[in-house]
């Protein structure tokens, strides 16, 4: 029996040091951390209020900082990820970056309310924090942290040794050609109709998943949601609740959508449904149901800015004594080296024919001044 | 209750071994044997109705019937007509909860089913009393069991939900001895129940995730691509070896720790030099039941072989599930156990390596029904293995090795290998070449040396415990629906 004991103490033992000290994933793991690092960083750059949008990749590709800047005149930080990324996490990396008045925007997924304790816990997240995070890492509850310990599964064992090869071998990513990239304001760019339309076929299949109002209600996400709502609140953060793009013929069950809107009225914070409750034709989205490709981007981002504009001019939040009395103009973020490897050409802003005219008016379910 | 849930690792196994220890200790120096049996009677009862409380009275009817019918077949001077009573009332149940549907369905697709919730472990717990029924009828001077040692016997929970199906003969003498915990079967058992655990978890359930991908877009009717198709079906070749592998694994191991021990069910079957001797390592317990319960009775080898060996074989495919792709990769498997016994009778053998890839090459294909319900899957992964659809590899592998570019389309993702992402391909190929490397050059866990075990245990257990504890999801154990 000792036998056995030491066997499986020197395999915990390994393990641990395996994936906390030896094995990385720079090429997945990795480009989401430089992401989340380089939107931290702009974030540190702006001195004054700001807005930051959080999501999970469809914050990105779906909402462009670039176009809505201007139109609120208030620097914006694109700091939506990619859906598994753990949300406490986020709210974690950003917490120092938010300061009193500040205004966030959060067009969350649905799975980000309705995810599970268990599985909240072993996202990519846990991963980066245990290999290079372990400041954020401390700082979890200790169940979050026992869980990062013990995120490394076989096929991540795989994957790793795999990255790691290809990494030292100088890996020529081919994401970029494939999708488009990033910009400095941390919007992702160059997801082009044209580059997305071998994807049209897929697309025009896909069936998204849309949990239920109780998995929205019950869900660890929306735990964490509320908790992030009260500590904002507190601070002087303007949080302004949203809704993710999505397919026009798929669209959020109404009690799923009461859910959502039921979590932010309950905390106090605002909540922007656009008319078409940021749903559009399939042929307006790249490579998932949660991204608009490059136009619906821009002509989503346009509604969005207006709404929020037209939603802030209603809330007496302290960036209205910061920001309206003397408008700023556009911003012109230095380019961050790490957040724009491969520049993309300006976008054409051409109108979508297919896409339904662009919301300026929100209604609003938050409280009223 | 499943083997892998924290639950039954941490609550329910700890408990059913420390009451296994009092319950001996009860009785004296008797053993207390009556004591024991009755705490595994009521540690499996509630293991079993932990799923599902209602297929409880089922389980427990049947024990109540079959044992006395078991008493008559040995005193009455009509002992083949209790057997025939006994055999008819066990297939019926089994044909009316698993098969009824089936045969509606067959038969009368128009009428609505019948809806009957399947028991958890029926195929296993009726083909375990069927052999007591038949072993008394051709022993009837053999001892017969008390009722308590019986249901014992059918209820032990290691074997009780699937398998091993494992002798009367073999087991209940065994569990006449004293109830006493024993720190060496403790140490043996344990190392084989973490060893199958880390089988169960850790390979058959990634393999598992590979599996799905393709298998689900080939019943969609979807495309598959000539590697899409061949992942798919090797990932599944190694899930299914290692669910079930891994489950007997587990079940020996726990059996061991309560001073059992179980026949062994799995020998590195796919290491099998032709087809007769993979069913001689596959599901070695079930390949003995249909052996001596089925074809040798109809006759054997004696006469008309092949048809012997054809309807063994499509019983063997029906007892797994109440569908035609079952009985069609058991008429397979009978297909390829009478060509190589037309290939024997020629008396000119294969050259070694040769017989094990044709058999491993006909084993792997006949998965494909067997994983696929519907004609759809089955013609669509086909499809795919055969080349008809083409090849397509990753863009960036093509650039790498541009002759590649001779016989494959460079695509950027394949959509249904593994999470359709840039390195799913490197990813799914670095797994099967470990999974297939394990399975084909190492030994299996009971043919490994004490020392090989602890390496074995030394590389496993960390990952074991991240899928028991800590992984979001763990499939349930495949033969549980057989």
């Amino acid at each position: 029996m000792r036998r056995l004991l030491l066997c499986c103490a020197s395999s915990l033992a390994i393990y641990l040091l395996l994936f906390a000290g030896i094995l990385d994933r720079p090429l997945t793991l990795g480009a989401l951390q430089a992401r989340i690092d380089a939107n931290l960083a702009r974030g540190q750059q702006i001195e004054g209020p700001k807005l930051v949008i959080i999501a999970g990749s469809n914050g990105p590709y779906s909402h462009r900082c670039e176009t809505i800047e201007p139109i609120l005149g208030l620097p914006c930080v694109n700091a939506g990820v990619a859906v598994g990324v753990g949300l406490d996490y986020l709210f974690a990396r950003w917490e120092t970056q938010l300061h009193k008045g500040d205004i966030v925007y959060l067009p969350l997924e649905e799975a980000q309310y309705a995810r599970q304790h268990a599985s909240a816990a072993l996202g990519p997240d846990a991963a980066i924090m245990l290999r290079h995070d372990r400041t954020t890492l401390a700082a979890m509850p200790w169940h979050r942290i026992t869980a990062a310990v013990f995120t490394g599964d076989l096929r991540g064992l795989v994957m790793s040794m795999i990255e790691m090869t290809l990494n030292h071998d100088g890996f020529h990513d081919p994401r970029a050609s494939l999708t488009g990239t990033v910009n400095a304001w941390g919007d992702h760019v160059g997801h082009t109709p044209a580059l997305g339309q071998p994807n049209q076929d897929v697309l025009a299949r896909f069936m998204p998943y849309h949990p239920d109002g109780a998995q929205i209600t019950n869900g660890y996400g929306s735990t964490l949601i509320a908790r992030f709502l009260d500590t904002a609140r507190a601070r002087g953060i303007t949080v302004i609740g949203g809704l993710p793009t999505g397919f026009a013929d798929s669209p959020i069950a109404a009690e799923a959508l009461d859910a959502i809107r039921t979590l932010y009225r309950a905390h106090a914070t605002p909540f922007l449904a656009l008319p078409n409750l940021s749903r559009y034709p399939r042929t307006a989205f790249f490579d998932s149901a949660d991204h608009l490709n490059e136009q619906a981007q821009q002509t989503h981002s346009v509604a969005v800015a207006n709404a929020l504009a037209a939603m802030l001019d209603t809330i007496p939040t302290s960036t209205q004594a910061i920001l309206y009395p003397t408008p700023m103009p556009a911003s012109n973020p230095t380019p961050m080296p790490a957040s724009n490897p491969t520049p993309m050409p300006a976008s054409n802003p051409t109108p979508m024919p297919a896409m339904p005219p662009p919301a300026v008016t929100a209604s609003l379910s938050g409280p009223m001044p | 209750m499943l083997f892998t849930t924290p639950l039954f690792i941490l609550g329910f196994l700890p408990i059913a071994l420390a009451g296994f220890h009092v319950a001996g200790r009860l009785g004296g120096s008797s053993g207390g044997l009556p004591a024991t049996l009755c705490w595994l009677i009521a540690a499996s009862l509630v293991f079993y109705g932990w799923w599902n409380p209602w297929h409880l009275p089922l389980l427990i009817s049947s024990i109540l019937v079959n044992h006395p019918i078991a008493r008559q077949i040995g005193r009455s001077s009509t002992p083949r007509l209790w057997l025939t009573a006994g055999l008819t009332l066990n297939l019926g149940v089994l044909a009316i909860f698993k098969y009824a549907d089936f045969l509606r369905q067959t038969i009368a697709p128009g009428v609505p089913p019948f809806g009957l919730a399947l028991p958890l472990a029926i195929s296993f717990f009726t083909f375990q009393q069927i052999m007591f029924l038949v072993d008394t009828a051709r022993d009837p001077d053999r001892p017969r069991p008390t009722l308590l040692s019986y249901a014992a016997f059918v209820t032990f929970f290691p074997h009780l939900i699937a398998g091993p199906l494992v002798r009367p003969a073999e087991i209940i003498p065994q569990l006449a001895r004293p109830g006493r915990l024993d720190a060496d079967q403790i140490t043996d058992g344990l190392l084989i129940f973490l060893l199958g655990l880390g089988r169960k978890c850790v390979l058959a359930d990634m393999f598992g995730s590979f599996a799905d991908t393709g298998f689900a877009a080939a019943e969609a009717g979807q495309t598959l691509t000539f590697f899409e198709a061949w992942y798919a079906t090797l990932s599944y070749a190694l899930q299914i070896y290692f669910d079930f592998a891994g489950y007997s694994d587990m079940a020996l191991g726990l059996a061991r720790m309560f001073n059992i021990r179980f026949p062994l069910n799995f020998d590195s079957p796919y290491q099998a030099r032709d087809i007769a001797d993979f069913w001689r390592r596959w599901h070695i317990t079930l390949g003995a039941f249909l052996r001596t319960y089925v074809y040798i009775p109809l006759g054997g080898n004696r006469h008309h072989h092949t048809a012997n060996l054809m309807a063994t074989m499509l019983l063997a495919g029906l007892w797994h599930g109440a569908g035609w792709n079952f009985i069609l990769w058991g008429g397979w498997h009978g297909v390829m156990l009478s060509l190589h016994a037309a290939w024997r009778r020629l008396n000119r053998p294969l050259p070694a390596p040769l017989g094990q890839t044709i058999t491993l090459l006909g084993v792997i294909l006949a998965w494909v029904p067997f994983r696929t319900g519907s004609v759809t899957g089955i013609s669509a992964m086909f499809a795919g293995l055969s080349g008809l659809n083409g090849i397509t590899l990753p863009r960036m592998i093509v650039n790498a090795m541009p002759p590649l570019a001779a016989i494959a389309q460079p695509v950027s993702v394949m959509p249904s290998l593994g999470d359709a992402r840039t390195l799913s391909f490197p990813e799914v190929t670095a797994c099967l070449l470990l999974g297939w490397c394990i399975v084909l050059a190492l030994p299996n866990i009971h043919r490994m040396s004490i020392n090989l075990r602890h390496w074995a245990l030394t590389s496993g257990f960390a990952l074991s415990v991240q899928a028991v504890f800590f992984a979001p999801h763990v499939a349930p154990f495949l033969y549980f629906q057989f």
